[in-house]
């Protein structure tokens, strides 16, 4: 039976990892730090994937971006999503090459559907994950700051037949807070597409990610909160859904 | 040991690669006919589109250089998600290709009905008892896999199963030729056994 994920996404702007509340970001440290408090290469075994996401404000620094992601990946044999400011195929090839399995889109999916057309007849459906943050029914981009004129569950089917291969649905609402998952509307939105669905935004501890991931057509629950889970909270978490039933590989 | 990850500009090997080193095997990445020559060992990665993918192995000539490696030359070979697939016979994406045909099977996509697509996630194999891809694991053993199309094949090609609304060909191996439809690089711990049993026992 196909298993539910566990996903650590990792906010990175201008050489920093960040805690993000509500879409406002907080430096917490760089690769160094990250490597030393998170022991990345020995939690990346209780995580089941990681998604890390360049949020550089201005012309994000693709190369700068790329060689941390090059770094982060040596030793991790998890699958790694990256992306943030993706605005050409050969952008996202640079992405590939650097270590990602899979590409992130978000404000390209509004902005440049034909450019998501051309990555995903090369790299194929799978390889695309469309990453979409939330209000309500008020869809943003470029980093939670510009709404745009389409609402929720319109957009979401829209991305379903521009042949996406995933939904990373953020609630900008819950992000970073530590209340819990907006299980509301993750259950209205997983009622009306068919493709995985990855929910963000909210998670402060393990009982939030298991009310989150008992849900049907809940896919994978991530969380961005670097503090939360430090040091063992991931594996912890891990062992704690395990023991509560949940299908989750338990080998490491 | 020599081992060269096939670079035919698809997907990410440096994941591959990441591994390889893990396991104290020195690798190149390269599309060369010269490098492919000296190499004692074959992996071909892979992801994206099956057709986009033959026009870019045609394209570098590498489907004539695999051709003389793995079948006259006899160099074990493993292919990985949409390598694997590439070594078989067709695909049925985007109106239909051929393949490399060095194994008996044919991909097509899931059927939607019945199953979300794509299948990504992990998911358990069963392995063929005489496999050599799994030996010394279990009996059920997860791996993560991350593609819409699929292997069927009526002939035995030593085809592992894994269940996703009805099975499906996992991994396949024939006398040198491998093929896991999951990504060993990306599976933990079972996935770095299944790549040091490739290494060893083909």
């Amino acid at each position: 039976m196909l298993r539910k994920r566990i996903i650590f996404t990792l906010i990175y702007e201008d050489g920093f990892f960040n805690q993000s509340r509500n879409f406002r970001l907080q430096k917490v440290g760089n690769i160094r730090w990250l490597e030393m408090n998170y022991h990345f290469q020995d939690i990346a075994f209780s995580l089941d994937e990681i998604v890390v996401l360049n949020a550089s404000k201005g012309d994000k620094n693709l190369k700068d971006f790329a060689s941390m992601l090059n770094r982060l990946v040596d030793n991790v044999f998890i699958p790694i999503a990256a992306g943030g400011g993706i605005n050409s195929v050969a952008d996202a090839e640079v992405l590939f090459e650097n270590g990602a399995d899979k590409i992130v889109l978000n404000s390209a999916l509004y902005e440049k559907p034909n450019m998501v057309r051309d990555i995903v007849r090369h790299y194929g459906k799978q390889s695309v994950v469309g990453s979409v943050d939330y209000i309500n029914q008020d869809v943003f981009i470029k980093n939670g700051v510009q709404k745009i004129d389409i609402p929720l569950d319109s957009y979401i089917k829209n991305l379903e037949s521009m042949n996406v291969g995933e939904i990373y649905l953020n609630s900008i609402e819950q992000d970073g807070t530590g209340f819990g998952y907006d299980i509301d509307t993750i259950q209205r939105i997983s009622s009306i597409i068919k493709m995985p669905l990855i929910v963000a935004g909210g998670a402060g501890n393990e009982k939030h990610l298991l009310e989150a991931i008992s849900l049907e057509n809940v896919d994978a629950v991530a969380t961005a909160n670097l503090f939360n889970f430090i040091g063992d909270g991931l594996p912890n978490a891990r062992k704690y859904l395990i023991e509560k039933h949940c299908n989750l590989v338990q080998s490491v | 040991m020599k081992v060269v990850i096939v670079d035919y500009g698809m997907g990410n090997v440096r994941s591959v690669a990441s591994a390889l080193k893990f396991l104290n095997v020195d690798s190149i990445i390269s599309s060369e006919e010269k490098d492919l020559n000296k190499a004692d060992k074959l992996i071909l990665p892979g992801v994206g589109a099956f057709g986009s993918a033959m026009e870019m192995v045609k394209a570098r000539g590498l489907d004539v250089a695999l051709c003389e490696q793995v079948i006259q030359r006899k160099k074990p070979v493993l292919g990985i998600c949409l390598g694997m697939q590439l070594l078989g016979v067709s695909s049925d994406e985007g109106g239909g290709t051929e393949g490399l045909g060095f194994v008996d099977g044919c991909v097509g996509i899931f059927n939607d009905e019945y199953v979300i697509i794509p299948h990504i996630g992990f998911n358990q194999v069963t392995p063929k008892s005489s496999s050599r891809l799994y030996r010394g694991m279990g009996h059920s053993l997860d791996f993560y896999f991350v593609h819409s199309h699929k292997m069927d094949s009526n002939s035995d090609i030593g085809q592992s199963y894994c269940d996703y609304n009805g099975n499906f060909v996992a991994s396949f191996e024939r006398d040198n030729i491998a093929g896991t439809q999951f990504h060993p690089e990306l599976s933990k711990t079972n996935g770095l056994d299944v790549l040091k049993n490739f290494l060893e026992l083909f």
